[in-house]
C-alpha cells in the first residue's frame, strides 16, 4: 500500500464523514446537461434563496444524475439525523418553496413530487427507490455514486472508495494488472467488446517510447449520452481508470477526447484532472513513486468520424480528423506514430472497479461462457414515455424489456414499429425482433451490431424511408471525404432515398440501393463500411414497406412529404385566418370561401393544421405511377 | 471582443501554442471563443505560431463543423438534427424555420441579424423537438411555435 495515497484517502473519508454526520439536513440537486436543460440551475438558486430567506441551517449541494432524465430537475432531501433521504423529481423553481416548506420546515415528505425513498423506510405513498419499476433489474456500479457525491469534489470520490483501485494496482506488476483485466473479461464498451486487457498488453509490449493512452469520449452516436452521464456524474472514475492503465502499460501521457457538444463534461473532466494533479495523483513524481503521468483533456470540434479511433488520433496530432488506414494499428503507430491505446469512456471507467473489487466479483453477473461481462449503461430515446439512462448487467434484457420496463412503453396511443440498437451505423430492426437478447451475437448474425448504448425506439407514425434517409444523410454529412466509395456512395444513396420520399421511387431503386450497400462495405474505415447498415437492414426487414412506397405509392406512415397534402376543408372555420397567418411560405391563395392552398408552394410542414385543425385537412396524395419515367435511369 | 482584433492581439492570444503538440484545435478554439469566428488573419497567425502553412490550418477549420470563418449572426438558431427530434417532426420544423429566416443551414442573413446552424444530438431527447438559441435550449417545439420563434428572431 502506498502510504501517501492511503493518507489522502483517510483524510478525505474523515472530511466526508464530518459532512455527512454534521447534523444538518441536505438538499442535493442533480446538475448535469440533462437537468440544466430542464431548469435545474433555477431550482438550485430557488432552493438556496429559500434556505437563506428562512435562515435554515441546511447544506445545499450538487451531484450527478440518477438517470431519471424525464423527471428532471431531480434532487434529494436528507434529514438532519441522516436517517431519511428521499429523491424528488420535476422540482421546478416554482415548486422549490413548497418543497422547502414541507421537507425542511414541517419535517414531512412531499409525496406529490417523490420518486422514491433512498434511505429510510417506505410509506404508503412513497416506495423505496430500489422498489421503483425503473430501478428493477438495474445493477449500478458505474452509477453507484451518481446523485450522491459532488462530481467537482475529488474528496467526495476519495471518501467512497475512490482511488482504492489505483491503490491496489500500485501493489501489482503491469502483468498482474493486465491479468486482472483479462480475467474480468471486460470488453471495449464502444461496441466491439474487444478484450481491454489484450489491448493494454499490446501497448505494454510495444517497443517504442513514449506511449500514449487515449480515452474516446467523442460519443457521437445521436441518441447516446451514457458517456456524458459518466463524465458529468463521476469523472474521477475515468481519471483513476487512466492511471491504472498507465501503470499497466507504461504510458506517460493520456488524452481524453471530449466532443465539442459536451461543454459541461469537458469542464468537469478538466476540473477532475486539475484536482488529481493538486493531490499529487498526476504530474511529476506521482505519490513519491518517481512516476510521471499527465492527462490532457482535449476538446473536439464537431466531427462524427473522430469517434473512429484513427480519426480521433488524427484530430489530435494532425489537422483534419480523417481516419487512417489500418494496419498499422494504434498499438504500433498511434499518436505521433507512437504506440497508443484507445478505449471508450466506459471501458476505462470500469478499471477502478475491477482492481478494487477483483475480477471475480466484477464478472459475477454473467455465466462463465457469456462474452458480455459486467454492467452496461444504456440511454433510451425515441417515441417513448420515459427517456433516461440505466445500467444493467451486460447481456441481460431485450429491446422489448428495455422499452417496457425503463422506457415506460411507447408514447400515448402508439405501437412499436422498430428500433435502432446503437447509433446510425448500427442499423434498424422491426418490432418482431424486439425480443432478441441484448447480446452481441444475435445482432452480429443479422449483419449489424450493438453500439455504444443509445437505444432508440420508433412507432407507426415513422416512415422507414424517412428514418433511413435521416441516418444516411447523417453518414454522408459526416464522411471525411477521403474515399470516393464512402462520400460518393452515401451521396448517391441519399439522392435515391430522397427521391423515394418525394414520391418518385422506381422499382429499380431497390437494386441500386443493394449495389450501394455492396460497394460501401469496401470503404477504408468503419464509417464508410457501416454507413449502409441501415439501408441493408431496411431492404431486408422493411421490404414490404419500401415496395409499397416505391411501387404502390402508398405510405403506410402517412408522413412522407411526397405522399401527403394539406387542403382547406372548411373555409368557414374561424381559425382559418390563423392558418393563413402561420404559413411560412405564403402558400394560401384566395379569400373567404375560395381560400385554397397552392400545392407547389406548400412545404407540408403542417403548421396550418396545427393551429386550425377544423379548417385544414391532411390527406394522402394520389401519385400516378409513371411507367415511362420509372423506366428511366 | 467587439472590435476586430489586431494582428498583435491575435498573436498574443495563441502565443502559448507550439508545433507538433496537438495544439491545432486548442488554438482554433481559443480564437473562435474570443473573436466569435476564425478570420483569415487568425489562420495566418496560427499557421506561423505552429510553424505550418495557412492551407493546413484552413483545412482543419473547414473540416470541423463548429468553426466558422465569418462573424456569427446576432441570433443563431441551432437546429438539433438528432433522431428523437426527427421522429417528433424536427425536419418539418427545420424547413419551416429556414423559410422564415431565409437562410441556409450554416448561413446568416446579410444584415447579420439571424443565422441557422446544424446541431448534433447531445442527449437532451426529453426536450425533443428542440433548438438552441445562442446556445440556450428551447424544447417541446411544434411547427407553429417554431415558426413564431423564427419570426421573433428575425424581427428582433
Amino acid at each position: 500500500m502506498n502510504s501517501t495515497l492511503e493518507a489522502i484517502r483517510t483524510r478525505a473519508t474523515a472530511a466526508w464523514n464530518d459532512y455527512i454526520h454534521n447534523g444538518r439536513p441536505k438538499v442535493t440537486v442533480v446538475l448535469d446537461t440533462s437537468s440544466l436543460a430542464r431548469g435545474a440551475a433555477a431550482t438550485l438558486d430557488a432552493i438556496k434563496a429559500e434556505v437563506a430567506a428562512r435562515g435554515l441551517g441546511v447544506d445545499v449541494a450538487v451531484a450527478g444524475s440518477w438517470g431519471f432524465n424525464w423527471l428532471e430537475p431531480t434532487l434529494t432531501v436528507r434529514s438532519a439525523a441522516g436517517t431519511r433521504t428521499v429523491l424528488y423529481g420535476n422540482v421546478t423553481a416554482e415548486r422549490a418553496p413548497e418543497l422547502v416548506q414541507a421537507t425542511l420546515i414541517d419535517g414531512r415528505d412531499l409525496p406529490e413530487l417523490a420518486i422514491g425513498v433512498v434511505e429510510g423506510s417506505a410509506t404508503a405513498e412513497i416506495p423505496l427507490l430500489s422498489d421503483h419499476p425503473y430501478m428493477q433489474g438495474q445493477v449500478r456500479r458505474l452509477m453507484e455514486r451518481m446523485g450522491i457525491i459532488d462530481p467537482e469534489k475529488i474528496d467526495h470520490y476519495l471518501a467512497v472508495g475512490g482511488y482504492e483501485g489505483l491503490s491496489k494496482a500500485l501493489d501489482l506488476s503491469p502483468e498482474a494488472i493486465i491479468k486482472e483485466m483479462l480475467d474480468s473479461g471486460v470488453g471495449g464498451r464502444g461496441g466491439a467488446n474487444f478484450p481491454v486487457g489484450r489491448k493494454w498488453d499490446f501497448l505494454r509490449t510495444a517497443t517504442a517510447e513514449p506511449r500514449y493512452l487515449v480515452c474516446n469520449a467523442d460519443e457521437g452516436d445521436p441518441g447516446a449520452w451514457v458517456n456524458r452521464t459518466v463524465m458529468e456524474g463521476d469523472p474521477h472514475l475515468i481519471i483513476e481508470g487512466l492511471l491504472i492503465a498507465a501503470r499497466a502499460t507504461g504510458a506517460s501521457e493520456a488524452y481524453i477526447y471530449v466532443r465539442h457538444e459536451y461543454p459541461l463534461a469537458f469542464d468537469r473532466m478538466k476540473t477532475a484532472a486539475a484536482q488529481a494533479r493538486e493531490k499529487g495523483l498526476l504530474g511529476k513524481d506521482i505519490l513519491g513513486l518517481g512516476w510521471d503521468f499527465e492527462i490532457v483533456v482535449f476538446l473536439g470540434a464537431g466531427s462524427y468520424v473522430c469517434g473512429d479511433e484513427t480519426g480521433l488520433m488524427s484530430s489530435i496530432d494532425s489537422y483534419r480528423g480523417m481516419p487512417r488506414i489500418k494496419p498499422p494499428f494504434p498499438a504500433q503507430a498511434g499518436l505521433w506514430n507512437k504506440p497508443t491505446n484507445v478505449n471508450n469512456v466506459e471501458s476505462y471507467a470500469n478499471a477502478p472497479l475491477i482492481l478494487r473489487h477483483g475480477a471475480a466479483w466484477w464478472c459475477n453477473l454473467a455465466p462463465a461462457d457469456q462474452p458480455e461481462k459486467g454492467t452496461k449503461m444504456y440511454s433510451l430515446s425515441g417515441q417513448i414515455r420515459q427517456m433516461g439512462v440505466v445500467e444493467i448487467p451486460f447481456g441481460s434484457g431485450t429491446m422489448r424489456s428495455m422499452l417496457e420496463q425503463y422506457g415506460g412503453g411507447m408514447q400515448k396511443g402508439s405501437t412499436l414499429k422498430g428500433f435502432q440498437p446503437g447509433g446510425p451505423l448500427s442499423g434498424v430492426l422491426p418490432a418482431a425482433d424486439a425480443d432478441l437478447p441484448l447480446k452481441l451475437a444475435p445482432y452480429r448474425e443479422r449483419g449489424m451490431f450493438l453500439g455504444g448504448g443509445g437505444l432508440m425506439f420508433f412507432d407507426e407514425s415513422t416512415s422507414i424511408v424517412d428514418l433511413v434517409l435521416w441516418m444516411t444523410t447523417f453518414c454522408e454529412d459526416e464522411s471525411c471525404g477521403r474515399c470516393t466509395t464512402c462520400h460518393g456512395g452515401s451521396q448517391r444513396a441519399v439522392e435515391i432515398l430522397r427521391r423515394i420520399a418525394d414520391g418518385g421511387g422506381r422499382e429499380t431503386d431497390l437494386d441500386k440501393l443493394e449495389g450501394i450497400v455492396q460497394t460501401l462495405i469496401w470503404s477504408n474505415c468503419q464509417h464508410g463500411q457501416l454507413t449502409p447498415t441501415a439501408i441493408k437492414l431496411a431492404l431486408r426487414a422493411f421490404r414490404d414497406e419500401l415496395l409499397s412506397v416505391i411501387r404502390d405509392k402508398v405510405d403506410p406512415s402517412h408522413s412522407l412529404p411526397g405522399f401527403i397534402e394539406y387542403v382547406v376543408k372548411n373555409p368557414a372555420d374561424a381559425a382559418l385566418k390563423e392558418a393563413v397567418a402561420i404559413c411560412p411560405t405564403g402558400a394560401f391563395s384566395g379569400e373567404g370561401a375560395s381560400t385554397a392552398i397552392e400545392q407547389d408552394r406548400c412545404i407540408k410542414c403542417g403548421a396550418c393544421k396545427e393551429v386550425a385543425p377544423g379548417a385544414i385537412e391532411k390527406r394522402d396524395r394520389v401519385i400516378v405511377y409513371d411507367a415511362v419515367e420509372a423506366a428511366g435511369a | 471582443m467587439s472590435a476586430e482584433p489586431t494582428l498583435q492581439e491575435l498573436r498574443a492570444l495563441v502565443s502559448e501554442f507550439q508545433p507538433n503538440r496537438g495544439h491545432v484545435l486548442p488554438a482554433l478554439h481559443r480564437v473562435q471563443h474570443h473573436c466569435g469566428y476564425v478570420s483569415r488573419d487568425a489562420i495566418e497567425v496560427i499557421a506561423r505560431q505552429l510553424n505550418t502553412t495557412p492551407a493546413l490550418i484552413y483545412g482543419a477549420v473547414s473540416f470541423y463543423s463548429d468553426f466558422r470563418t465569418t462573424p456569427p449572426a446576432k441570433t443563431t438558431i441551432t437546429w438539433c438534427s438528432g433522431p428523437t427530434c426527427r421522429l417528433k417532426g424536427g425536419d418539418r420544423i427545420r424547413e419551416a424555420m429556414q423559410h422564415v429566416l431565409e437562410v441556409p443551414l450554416g448561413g446568416t442573413d446579410e444584415a447579420g441579424q439571424c443565422g441557422m446552424s446544424i446541431g448534433q444530438c447531445n442527449g437532451l431527447c426529453t426536450e425533443a423537438p428542440m433548438v438552441w438559441i445562442n446556445g440556450e435550449v428551447t424544447g417541446g417545439l411544434t411547427v407553429a411555435s417554431a415558426i413564431r420563434l423564427a419570426r421573433e428572431v428575425k424581427g428582433s
